[in-house]
């Protein structure tokens, strides 16, 4: 027994010292953020110019972060929430006032996506990167099949989706999938008519059987490899998804396709948590965020959409003349961004999302 | 006959064995796999182990999580043990309840219950926080099995080594526990399993600056899974063998049962 | 004389043993989960987390709301029931699969029994997504195994099945991910069943069948409990094997209790359906225990 002690304690004592934890810093700035949602260099840079340190802690979801910071999380100062989970913080309470004054650079955005509905004035929020939910697809087997793909139609109309049978997905998110059926019905993305949102759930059902799958996940995965030909999904992931075809030399383009009929815009926000320990830190690394080139060091890591116009001369061509990346203002005027919704309307959201699942 | 018998199990359990690690031999594989999917074969690169041992963050959410996992497998075995060995001994009512519900309540329920009770207590977030929460539900893992194989025990031993002048603890410690011992280590490797891999409570419960090695990969998901992170797994699956082997040869008996020899 | 005082030390044993684990659990599990049970009886907040526990009328604010939602909507309970299907269809299979590997270990070398439980288990200390990414590349439709199935399927005139994004693949992961906690019970129960017993049965004339059946499968029974309870209980609110492999209708009880929590944001009922979902766990899993007790008096009561 004795011996087993010991050796526990050595085995300890090893696994703790090694690999060396980084020296404790003094000063951190702890920054909760989606993975891959900043370029490493920026961090570095960031670091150096602060004599900081930056502890990255990562969520894949708003809800996840909704829900921990419901629970009452904390410690964290920098987070950046999208739109309407921003207008859940702000409505309970959750974020701190920003002092505008130690953020000069505000001025770098882009006018349309200030002063917002929710956060008048940007009291709490200041934009940080956008991305669009859009539909992703295989160029070559959609030439093949002849199947538009700039419209919701070809995920919902079933007279498209009988070529594609079992080779299409959608995202796993009520939110999101209910807002691209508004839109396909030519409705706005944030109508709350209950009449609607059946209309929507008929839909919905309508097209289900030929889905492959619910997912948010793995589909990307599953269409730069070639299983699957058409999904519902994020700008950003198709345009990495492109990025891994092409590294792995296959025979098809992974391309963008913005439906005529609109779509969801998201803008991820940098907020300051209530009781952050260092807010000096955070607005700093706000601000130094706000600065053109260093806001465009994400667009050009994962193709994500940009609010600032101080960082357009600094992000590459390729990405810039991306009309789904960098929509047009015809195509932008009918971008919306979804808004929270009251509790008695996710509740018959709910019911409405199980339904569509359950059956 | 005898010999047949076996062969039809052995036969059966070798299918078992394949079915247990066609799976891993694709992850073990991929983490070579020259593309950052893990989705086809490409090419073969060393590539992701490089990146591996560069990137600092993965390095300390790995050896948290071991170290975690070490720690909350240690203190359930122990506390695990003392239940089962209870429940079997003394037919308690209320033990059974309260080490089978965590098994059943749902994940999120606890990690935000227990979120909120931390808040409540003022206790700060952090390496301990998971590690209280992960002993919460293996407790009842090596409870169950520990009881399971204490059923059926033959209870005349321990009663003769008390009749010889034991104490309860000294007839415990050198009669019963020998017996028991391959239920406490099946139950002390499954603790050690559920927490090195359990996410959702482990993300309710980590503070602001903890990373465990679940926390890290379940954040790529919606980007991609590199094969950075299938390197991660064989090189961490290796090392937690490695141990293992290392503390069975120090000290031989401890993996196996003993005899009930006079 | 002696007795008083070897029951007092008898009881005071029972507290010393029992007491830390139940400690542990009431202060670090009983306590939060109540407070989170008593949550389905408030109201959801409205943007998430909970409503005021008194609001602004100064009224406590207790309902069964919640409760009466679950009961009164029936594709809850259709999902529930569909969970059921699958963690015992799980459950079986896991027996099924462990049972003759849990076998041939615990019939082992002794210097090989060891190394055979930790090749069990040492898949499972890899991470469980990559695992699960595994199993989609093995099941991919361009696979060698979709390709065989589906190629036969046409040779019969049947059309292709995916197997991916399926209830197929749920159930074969949900197996596959619970393999271990089925094997290692069974094995700490089978290893220590004593060879003598099925020397005599053969000395005596039973065949090989016999053999397990009457003798090595009885004496496991409580082997087998455990692993099921172990698997069934567990696999009863999994939600991540759905949420990444699964086709547009494997949305299990788990899914509904993560959404609930999540993107509803309504704490309340998510506390339901946990409530429901653990209880129904814990009774259908006392009531496995209870008829397998009877099983077992009857038996022996026939065969004394």
């Amino acid at each position: 027994m004795n011996r087993i002690a010991k050796l526990a304690a050595c085995v300890l004592a090893a696994v703790a010292l090694a690999p060396a934890a980084p020296a404790l810093a003094a000063d951190q700035l702890h920054l909760y953020n989606w993975n891959n949602y900043i370029a490493p260099e920026t961090i570095k840079r960031f670091e150096a110019q602060c004599k900081c340190e930056v502890v990255q802690t990562y969520y894949s979801d708003n809800e996840e972060l909704l829900a921990k910071i419901a629970a009452g999380a904390k410690g964290y100062d920098v987070m950046v929430p999208t739109s309407n989970a921003v207008e859940a913080l702000i409505r309970g309470k959750q974020l701190m006032p920003l002092d505008k004054s130690k953020l000069p650079n505000l001025k770098n955005i882009d006018k349309r996506y200030l002063d917002t509905s929710f956060d008048p004035g940007n009291t709490y929020s200041v934009p940080y990167a956008m991305s669009t939910t859009i539909i992703g697809y295989n160029d070559a087997k959609m030439k093949e099949l002849g199947l538009p793909t700039d419209t919701w139609a070809v995920i919902f109309d079933p007279k498209y989706l009988a070529k594609v049978k079992g080779r299409v997905t959608v995202l796993d998110s009520a939110n999101e999938l209910f807002a691209a059926a508004l839109k396909y019905l030519g409705y706005s993305a944030n109508d709350v008519d209950p009449k609607h949102w059946d209309e929507a759930a008929a839909a919905i059902k309508k097209a289900k059987p030929y889905w492959a799958a619910f997912n948010a996940s793995s589909y990307i995965k599953e269409l730069t490899v070639g299983n699957i030909w058409l999904v519902h999904g994020y700008s950003n992931d198709i345009f990495q998804a492109n990025l891994d075809a092409e590294a792995a030399k296959r025979p098809f383009h992974i391309l963008q396709g913005m439906p005529k009929e609109g779509a969801v815009l998201a803008v991820d926000n940098m907020v300051l948590q209530k009781g952050a320990p260092r807010p000096d830190l955070g607005l700093a690394f706000m601000n130094f965020m706000l600065e053109g080139q260093n806001s465009s060091e994400l667009t050009n890591l994962i193709g994500s959409g940009n609010p600032n116009t101080a960082a357009l001369p600094f992000i590459k061509p390729e990405i810039r003349a991306n009309p789904a990346i960098f929509p047009t203002p015809e195509v932008a005027a009918k971008l919306e961004q979804l808004k929270d919704l009251t509790a008695a309307q996710r509740r018959l959201r709910n019911r409405l999302w199980t339904e569509i699942k359950a059956r | 006959m005898r010999k047949r018998r076996i062969t039809l199990a052995k036969v059966a359990a070798a299918f078992g064995y394949a079915f247990l690690y066609l799976p891993l031999v694709i992850v073990v594989v991929y983490s070579f796999n020259d593309s950052r999917l893990n989705a086809e074969w490409v090419g073969f690169t060393l590539n992701w182990y490089r990146t591996l041992f560069a990137d600092d963050d993965m390095l300390v959410a790995a050896r948290n999580s071991l170290v975690i996992g070490l720690c909350a497998s240690a203190v359930s075995t122990v506390l695990g043990t003392m239940a089962g060995f209870a429940m079997h001994r003394w037919k308690t009512r209320v033990l059974p309840i309260l080490v089978l519900t965590p098994i059943a309540i749902p994940e999120i329920l606890v990690g935000v219950s227990l979120l909120i009770f931390f808040v409540l207590l003022n206790f700060t977030l952090g390496l301990v926080s998971v590690a209280i929460a992960h002993i919460a539900f293996c407790i009842g893992f090596v409870a169950i099995v520990v009881r399971a194989r204490m059923a059926g025990m033959d209870e005349s031993l321990t009663e003769a080594a008390r009749d010889c002048g034991a104490t309860p603890w000294q007839a415990f410690r050198y009669v019963t526990l020998p017996l028991i011992m391959p239920g406490v280590i099946a139950g002390a490797l499954m603790a050690f399993t559920l927490s090195i891999d359990d996410f959702v409570i482990t993300f309710f419960t980590a503070g602001a600056g903890t990373v465990t090695l679940p926390l890290q990969i379940y954040s790529m998901i919606k980007i991609a899974v590199t094969p950075e992170v299938n390197a991660v797994s064989t090189l961490l699956m290796l090392l937690t063998l490695l141990l293992i082997v290392i503390a069975s040869r120090l000290s031989p008996s401890l993996l196996r049962s003993q005899e009930s020899t006079p | 004389m002696a007795t008083g005082a070897r029951e007092a030390a008898q009881v005071r044993g029972k507290w010393l043993v029992s007491g830390p684990p139940i400690l542990y659990l009431l202060v670090f599990f009983a306590a939060p989960t109540l407070i989170m049970a008593a949550a389905s009886l408030r109201t959801p907040g409205e943007f998430g987390g909970l409503a005021p526990l008194v609001d602004e009328a100064g009224k406590l604010d207790l309902n069964f709301d919640s409760f009466a939602r679950f009961f009164t909507e029936p594709v809850y309970l259709e999902v529930f029931v569909k969970s059921v299907i699958f963690a015992t269809a799980t459950t079986v299979l896991c027996l099924l699969i462990a049972y003759p590997l849990a076998s041939v270990i615990a019939t082992s070398p002794k210097r090989v029994r060891s190394l055979l439980l930790l090749l069990v288990i040492l898949p499972f200390w890899s991470n469980f997504l990559i695992r699960i990414y595994a199993w989609m590349i093995i099941l991919g439709p361009n696979a060698a195994l979709a390709r065989g199935v589906n190629g036969m399927l046409a040779w019969f005139g049947a059309g292709p099945v995916p197997l991916l994004f399926s209830s197929f693949a749920v159930l074969v992961c949900l197996v596959y991910v619970h393999l271990p906690f089925m094997v290692l019970p069974l094995y700490a129960n089978l290893e220590k069943h004593d060879p003598a017993l099925l020397d005599a049965a053969q000395d005596l004339g039973a065949h090989a069948w016999q053999r397990f059946w009457r003798i090595t499968f009885p004496l496991s029974l409580p082997g087998v409990y455990a692993g099921a309870a172990l698997v069934f209980i567990p696999a009863l609110g999994i939600f991540a094997i759905p949420d990444l492999l699964g086709g547009p209708n494997d949305t299990l009880i788990g899914n509904l209790i993560k959404q609930q929590f999540l993107e509803t944001r309504d704490w309340p009922f998510g506390s339901v359906l946990s409530i429901v979902l653990t209880v129904a766990a814990l009774a259908l899993a006392g009531l496995a225990a209870w008829f397998g007790q009877r099983a077992t008096r009857a038996r022996a009561l026939v065969d004394a």
